[in-house]
C-alpha cells in the first residue's frame, strides 16, 4: 500500500481501513482529496464530500490530524476563507461523532483563550440543542465591553441552531431569555471587526438595532397560529421589508420548509397560491447568491415529493408551481443547477414530461441570446428531445423552440 | 504491587479503549476517569498498549475537564513524552500535536521540521491553494451575514456568470405585484375591524 501511495497513486487506494493504517499513506490520500476540493469549488464537494468524510472520520485521530493540517494551511495569506469552508465540511461530516468533534473545531480556533465560552459552544452543539444557562453565558460575554473574537459565535452549528429555535413553528424559548437569543444571532450577523497581532483595533456594530429589530417582528410573526395565511397576507410586506437581512431570510427559509412539511397544508391551500412558497422568491430576490442553494434544495425537495395525499391534478399543479419558484430562481442567476436538476429529471424519467415541457416553455419564454456556451451544451439536449418540445414547435418555425435551435446552430455550430 | 496496579490499569483501557471497530467509542466516557493515580498508572503500562488504546487515551486528553488538565499537567506530558517516541508513526504524530496541550491550552502546530510527510503534504497543498480562486468556496456563515459583514470578512463578491440575456420578468414579478396589492387590502380590512 505504502508503495502504491508513494507511486502516486493514491486515488487507487479504495479502502478507508487501508488508507487510515499508516499516517504517511492517509496524509497522501488526505492531500490528493484536499486537492480535489479546492480545485473543483461547489460541485467537487458535493460529489467528493461522502468518500471523503468517510476517511477523515474514519477516528477521531483521523479526523484531528485533518483539521490541523487545515489550520497549518489557514496560515497562508489570502486562502483562509477557502480552508475555514473546508474545516467546515469536514466538521459536519463528523456531525455524528460526538463532542470530540466540536472540541476538536475550538481547540484549533482563537476559543481556546475564552475557556467559558468555550465550555458552552461544546455543550450546546455536542448536544445539538440550545440551552438557557449557556446562552445566557455567551450573552454576557459578547455584551461586554470587550467581548470575545465574533469567529466564535459565527460557528454554522450554533448559527443554525439559534434560526432553529427561533423560526420553527412552535417552538417555545423561555420568554426570559429569548432577547439573548436574538442578541447572539443579530451580533454575530452584523458586527463587524479587525484583528492586527493577536489585538481587536476596530469593531463596528452599527447595524445591531436594526438587525434585531427584523429578527425580532419576523420570528413574531412566524410564531403566530395561522393555518390560513389570511394574517400572513396582511404582514406580507412587514416581511418583504425585514426579509432584505440574511439572518432573516434564513430564518424564512428554515420557517417556510417546517410550514410546507404539515402533509395538509397543500390541501389545505387547493385554491390560491401557497403564500409561504412565494416568500422564497423574495428570499432569492433579496439576498445574496449563497443562499440560493438553500432555497433550491428546498425546492428541489418538494418537486421530489410524491404528495400522495393530494388527487392528480392539484399534484401536477403543485409541482407547476413549485418549478415558477425555479424560473425566478434561475432568472436570478441561479442557472446552472436548475437546469443540471432539470436535465437529470429527462435522464432519470423522474419527472412527467409535461412538467419538463412546461418548465422549457417559462424559460424560453423570458431568456434572450447571447447565450454563454455552458447553457447551451446543457440546455440543448433538452430543446432537440422530440418527446419533450415536439409538440411547441411549428413548420414555420417561427415559435420559441425553433428560434432557440435556430441560434444554437448559427452562434455555437450545434 | 506496581505490576498488579499495571495490569489492572492495562486492562481496564483494553475494555474502554479496545475496539478497533469504531475508534471514536469510549473517548469521552473515559476523559473523567483520568485522575492523578490513574495517569501515574497508565505511565508505567503506557508502552505495552496497543496503538489503538494509546491512540485513543491520547485524544482522551481533549475531552478533560480544562482544570483537571492544568491539575494534571505533570503526569499527562510524562505520557505524552513517552508517546512522542512511539514506534506507531500515528501514535507519535498525535502526540507531538497534544504536547504543548496540558501547560498552554493550545495545540503545538509545529510539525513540519520534525514530519517530513507533513511538509511533503503541505507544499503540495500550497501550491494548490496559490493557483486556487479564493473564492471559489465561501464559509458557511457567509450566508447568514449582513452585506458589511460579508465584505469585511471574505472581501467584495464577483457578480454571477451572465448565461442569457432577460427579455422579460418571469411569472413570479406579476404574482408579487399581486400579493403586495392583497396584502394591502388585507390591512385595511383588518384595520376597519380593529376601528369598529
Amino acid at each position: 500500500i505504502k508503495l502504491i501511495s508513494d507511486a502516486g497513486h493514491q486515488g487507487e487506494i479504495g479502502s478507508v481501513s487501508t488508507a487510515c493504517h499508516e499516517i504517511g499513506v492517509f496524509s497522501k490520500v488526505l492531500q490528493t482529496s484536499f486537492n480535489q476540493l479546492l480545485e473543483g469549488g461547489e460541485e467537487a464537494i458535493v460529489k467528493h464530500i461522502i468518500e471523503f468524510s468517510k476517511m477523515v472520520c474514519y477516528g477521531e485521530h483521523t479526523f484531528l490530524y485533518a483539521q490541523v493540517i487545515l489550520s497549518l494551511l489557514a496560515q497562508e495569506d489570502g486562502g483562509s476563507s477557502i480552508i475555514r469552508r473546508l474545516s467546515q465540511e469536514v466538521q459536519k461530516a463528523g456531525k455524528n461523532k460526538g463532542e470530540g468533534v466540536i472540541q476538536i473545531t475550538l481547540v484549533l480556533s482563537a476559543a481556546a483563550l475564552y475557556p467559558r465560552a468555550c465550555q458552552a459552544l461544546v455543550s450546546m452543539i455536542g448536544r445539538q440543542a440550545l440551552n438557557p444557562a449557556d446562552v445566557t453565558v455567551l450573552f454576557n460575554m459578547y455584551s461586554s465591553n470587550d467581548p470575545p473574537p465574533i469567529e466564535l459565535i459565527r460557528m454554522p452549528q450554533l448559527l443554525q441552531l439559534l434560526i432553529k429555535s427561533l423560526f420553527t413553528p412552535g417552538a417555545v424559548i423561555n420568554p426570559d431569555h429569548k432577547h439573548k437569543y436574538i442578541f447572539l444571532l443579530a451580533f454575530a450577523t452584523c458586527a463587524h471587526e479587525t484583528w492586527r497581532k493577536g489585538k481587536r483595533i476596530s469593531m463596528i456594530k452599527d447595524e445591531m438595532k436594526a438587525t434585531t429589530q427584523a429578527i425580532e417582528k419576523v420570528h413574531a410573526i412566524c410564531q403566530k397560529e395561522d393555518k390560513g395565511g389570511t394574517e400572513l397576507l396582511a404582514e406580507l410586506d412587514a416581511i418583504f421589508k425585514h426579509i432584505r437581512y440574511p439572518v432573516v431570510a434564513m430564518g424564512v427559509i428554515c420557517w417556510v420548509e417546517e410550514v410546507v412539511s404539515d402533509p395538509a397544508y397543500f390541501q389545505r391551500m387547493t385554491d390560491t397560491t401557497p403564500l409561504h412558497l412565494i416568500l422564497l422568491d423574495e428570499v432569492v430576490i433579496n439576498c445574496h447568491q449563497l443562499m440560493h442553494k438553500e432555497v433550491l434544495d428546498l425546492l428541489i425537495r418538494l418537486f421530489q415529493d410524491p404528495f400522495p395525499q393530494l388527487d392528480v391534478l392539484l399534484q401536477m399543479e403543485l409541482k407547476k408551481t413549485i418549478l415558477d419558484r425555479m424560473v425566478h430562481l434561475l432568472s436570478k442567476g441561479d442557472v446552472i443547477p436548475i437546469i443540471e436538476f432539470m436535465v437529470n429529471c429527462v435522464n432519470t424519467q423522474a419527472a412527467d414530461i409535461s412538467l419538463i415541457r412546461y418548465f422549457v416553455m417559462e424559460v424560453l419564454d423570458i431568456i434572450s441570446q447571447p447565450y454563454s456556451a455552458d447553457f447551451v451544451q446543457l440546455f440543448l439536449p433538452i430543446i432537440n428531445n422530440e418527446d419533450i418540445t415536439g409538440s411547441l414547435r411549428n413548420e414555420e418555425g417561427t415559435d420559441a423552440v425553433s428560434q432557440f435551435l435556430a441560434h444554437c446552430q448559427i452562434d455555437h455550430g450545434r | 504491587m506496581a505490576t498488579v496496579r499495571d495490569s489492572d490499569t492495562s486492562l481496564w483501557l483494553h475494555n474502554k479503549l479496545g475496539d478497533s471497530e469504531d475508534l471514536w467509542s469510549g473517548i469521552s466516557s473515559i476523559s473523567t476517569q483520568l485522575k492523578r493515580d490513574v495517569l501515574e498508572n497508565i505511565h508505567h503500562c503506557f508502552v505495552s498498549l496497543t496503538p489503538t488504546v494509546k491512540l485513543k487515551l491520547l485524544m482522551a486528553i481533549l475531552h478533560m475537564p480544562r482544570r483537571n488538565v492544568e491539575e494534571l499537567k505533570d503526569e499527562l506530558s510524562a505520557i505524552l513524552h513517552l508517546a512522542l517516541t512511539d514506534t506507531d508513526q500515528w501514535v507519535s504524530t498525535i502526540a507531538d500535536i497534544l504536547r504543548s496541550y496540558p501547560v498552554s491550552g493550545q495545540l503545538n502546530l509545529d510539525l513540519e521540521e520534525n514530519h517530513s510527510f507533513i511538509a511533503e503534504t503541505l507544499r503540495h497543498l500550497r501550491k494548490t491553494l496559490s493557483e486556487t480562486d479564493t473564492n471559489a468556496l465561501l464559509p458557511l456563515e457567509c450566508q447568514y451575514l449582513n452585506k458589511n459583514a460579508l465584505n469585511q470578512l471574505v472581501g467584495m463578491q464577483v457578480p454571477p456568470v451572465r448565461h442569457f440575456q432577460l427579455k422579460r420578468k418571469p411569472k413570479s414579478a406579476a404574482l408579487r405585484a399581486e400579493l403586495l396589492q392583497k396584502s394591502a387590502e388585507a390591512q385595511q380590512q383588518s384595520r376597519k375591524l380593529t376601528s369598529s
